[in-house]
C-alpha cells in the first residue's frame, strides 16, 4: 500500500515537473548567461549596455520557429515567471524578439536584480527552462 | 589650380558613388548598426588555443540563415583570411566560418601561432549588408606547447 502511495507521489510530481515547462526542447548544453555586467557591478553613467551571453544555442526573433533557437528575454527587478506560459511583456519582463544580442539599460538609483531567462518563438520558456544566474547591481 | 582640384575632387566622388553599390549586397543594414568582437581584445595570448569568441551586435538583431527578417543577419568568422567581396556569398570553409544557427558565440580551436580573427555579418543568403558589417581584425597569439601543458592540441 505504501509503495503503490509512493508511486503515485512520484508519478504526480513527474507530471508536475514537466507540466512547469513549455514545450520546445533545447540542447542540453545550452548556456545562458549575463555577459555584462558582473554581479555587485556599481554603475556610475546614465545608461549601461547589458551583453546577453548564450552558449551552444542560437538566436532567432521571435515568431520565427527553428530548432536549437530561442530569443532573449531580460527580468529586471523580478522572479522567474511560471515557465510554461507566455512571458509577461512589461517593464519588468522586456522582451527581445528582433532577435538583440544586447541592450542599452537605464535605471533608477538603487540595486537592481537582472536575469536572463530565453523563450521560444511564442515567448514561452524552454524545456528544461534556460535561465541565467541572476546579478545585482546598483546605480549611484 | 584650385580649380583643378575641386574637378579632380568631384570626379574622385563620382568614381566612389558609382563604385559604391556594386561593392555590397543588397540587403540594408539598420542604421548605426555596428559588429564587433567582445573577447577577446587583440594581442590577448591564448594557452592551449581554445576558446569561446564571443560577437557583439549593435543595432541588428541576430537571426538564423534562411530567414529573411528586416534588421537581422547571422555571424560568420573569418579566421587568418581578408575580407570577402560584399557583393557575393561569403565562401564556408575553414578560413570563413558561418553561424547559421544564430549563434552569438563561436568555439574557436587553433594551432600555435599568430592568427586574425574577424566578424562579417551575412543576411539570410549570407551575403553582406549595404553597407557591410564587420569587426575590426583582430590577433590572438597561441603559445608553443609546452610538455607540462598536456596533451590536448595538435602540436605543429
Amino acid at each position: 500500500m505504501n509503495r503503490i502511495f509512493t508511486g503515485a507521489l512520484v508519478a504526480l510530481c513527474l507530471v508536475a515537473q514537466s507540466a512547469a515547462a513549455g514545450e520546445t526542447p533545447r540542447p542540453r548544453n545550452a548556456y545562458l548567461y549575463i555577459g555584462w555586467p558582473q554581479d555587485g557591478t556599481v554603475i556610475t553613467e546614465d545608461e549601461f549596455r547589458v551583453w546577453f551571453g548564450l552558449r551552444n544555442m542560437g538566436i532567432a526573433p521571435a515568431g520565427v520557429r527553428k530548432p536549437n533557437t530561442g530569443h532573449h528575454h531580460l527580468l529586471i527587478d523580478t522572479g522567474v515567471p511560471p515557465l510554461n506560459e507566455e512571458i509577461p511583456n512589461d517593464k519588468h519582463h522586456r522582451h527581445f524578439g528582433a532577435g538583440q544580442s544586447e541592450t542599452m539599460l537605464e535605471l533608477p538609483p538603487g540595486r537592481h536584480t537582472l536575469q536572463l531567462i530565453l523563450a521560444d518563438h511564442e515567448h514561452i520558456p524552454l524545456n528544461p527552462p534556460l535561465v541565467s544566474q541572476k546579478i545585482t547591481v546598483t546605480i549611484r | 589650380m584650385p580649380r583643378l582640384s575641386t574637378c579632380l575632387a568631384a570626379a574622385f566622388v563620382a568614381t566612389a558613388l558609382t563604385a559604391g553599390p556594386a561593392v555590397a549586397g543588397s540587403t540594408p543594414a539598420p542604421e548605426n548598426a555596428q559588429v564587433y568582437i567582445i573577447w577577446p581584445k587583440s594581442g590577448r595570448v591564448i594557452p592551449g588555443g581554445k576558446f569561446w569568441l564571443r560577437m557583439g551586435a549593435k543595432n541588428i538583431g541576430i537571426a538564423p540563415a534562411g530567414v529573411k527578417k528586416k534588421n537581422t543577419g547571422h555571424h560568420h568568422v573569418i579566421i587568418n583570411a581578408k575580407l570577402p567581396p560584399f557583393d557575393e556569398e561569403i565562401p564556408s570553409n575553414k578560413n570563413y566560418r558561418h553561424f547559421g544557427g544564430g549563434q552569438t558565440e563561436a568555439r574557436i580551436e587553433l594551432p600555435p601561432g599568430r592568427h586574425t580573427i574577424q566578424v562579417l555579418m551575412g543576411d539570410h543568403e549570407h551575403i553582406p549588408h549595404d553597407p557591410p558589417l564587420y569587426s575590426e581584425r583582430i590577433t590572438v597569439i597561441v603559445p608553443p606547447q609546452t610538455s607540462e601543458a598536456g596533451s590536448t592540441g595538435t602540436a605543429q
